[in-house]
């Protein structure tokens, strides 16, 4: 798999055309209906490779595209979440820095 | 404690049954499936077609999304995610997780304009842009609908040129009849050329022996009367003669 193919479970004849926010490998249980105690089990599963976790990454934000960004009647949330997302993701690289300003030192 | 509350109502039985699984839970917005001509190997159990949506996933508060608050609702009823947002608020400022410094006071001027422009203007804007994709979608659909008739239009051109082709058929059927029928004819009158040219020597020839015979016949009967001529004597021709007088007193005598 060279970069920008699709993946190899991905056969354009059973699956039709690619949906870049869908897992086409074999499913696992989904990560809300495991129990606690089969969570380690879960993630020991996981392909952690680097493709892996960048395709992971696609299919999220390219799920999140699609449901929210793309269909005809779009509303302004998906802007909203990504001023948010952005705002929490500065937040925490700069609370190094932030941190200085606290006025308490008991809490 | 708001979970007691649900206890209470009766409400919990069914729920604390769905609580741990959060596929179970109503959903709440699901992309469509679009039905086209397939390969035979497709899997479309699977992996159906699926639409543009029509419209977004459901939010509250103008961008959380629904399904964390359903995600609380079946453990802590309706105002469970709002409680913990404020408590999560709460507890992140008072620990100074979130340090209140100058920069905060922008985030809250930033947020409160952005929610009033979005209540003040934001139905107006959506009208705008839904009467936009109003007009795009049947742009879609004429253009589609203007295809389809025009390929309905060509189907039935192509009927048309078929039934005059079978016309043809026809014209060109009458054509070898009228052809065959002058054949016919000329064979005819060949034929009955050939019959009277055929006649016309049978003719001549039945012509010919014919005057053959007579002339045979004339010279036959002159030869033989001149041969007969020629035999008779003066004797004979006297006792003939007396023999006629004879004859004709006789007759003479009786009449």
């Amino acid at each position: 798999m060279g970069f920008g193919d699709y993946p190899l479970e991905y056969n354009r004849n059973v699956h039709g055309p690619y949906d870049p926010s869908r897992y086409y490998g074999k499913p696992d249980t989904k990560f809300s209906d495991l129990k606690l105690s089969e969570i380690p089990a879960w993630i020991g599963r996981r392909n952690k490779s680097p493709q892996a976790a960048a395709s992971m990454i696609s299919r999220a934000y390219w799920r999140w595209q699609i449901k929210y960004l793309l269909p005809r009647r779009a509303t302004p949330a998906p802007y909203y979440q990504f001023i948010v997302g952005s705002m929490l993701l500065f937040y925490y690289i700069n609370h190094h820095r932030l941190a200085e300003h606290t006025r308490y030192k008991y809490h | 404690m708001l979970s007691r509350v649900a206890l209470a109502r009766k409400l919990a039985p069914a729920t604390l049954a769905n609580a741990r699984c959060s596929s179970t839970q109503p959903v709440l917005w699901k992309r469509e499936v679009l039905e086209v001509k397939e390969h035979p190997d497709r899997d479309l159990v699977n992996f159906p077609r699926l639409k543009q949506p029509e419209l977004p996933g459901p939010v509250r508060m103008g961008f959380i999304p629904e399904e964390w608050f359903q995600f609380f609702y079946p453990k802590t009823g309706l105002l469970g995610p709002y409680v913990f947002g404020a408590g999560l608020i709460t507890t992140v400022l008072s620990k100074e997780i979130m340090v209140v410094e100058e920069e905060f006071l922008f985030g809250i001027c930033f947020f409160t304009m952005i929610a009033a422009v979005h209540k003040m203007y934001g139905k107006d804007v959506a009208a705008i842009l839904d009467k936009e994709v109003d007009k795009e979608l049947e742009e879609n659909r004429r253009f589609v609908h203007e295809n389809e008739k025009s390929i309905e239009e060509a189907i039935q051109g192509e009927l048309l040129a078929q039934k005059q082709t079978a016309a043809q058929d026809m014209i060109i059927e009458s054509k070898k009849e009228n052809i065959a029928l002058q054949l016919e004819a000329e064979y005819r009158r060949r034929n009955l050329k050939v019959f009277q040219e055929v006649k016309k020597k049978l003719d001549y020839h039945l012509e010919v022996v014919n005057i053959e015979r007579r002339l045979q016949q004339q010279h036959m009967v002159d030869w033989i009367v001149s041969n007969v001529l020629k035999s008779l004597s003066p004797q004979q021709e006297k006792e003939a003669f007396n023999q006629c007088i004879v004859d004709l007193k006789s007759l003479a005598s009786r009449a």
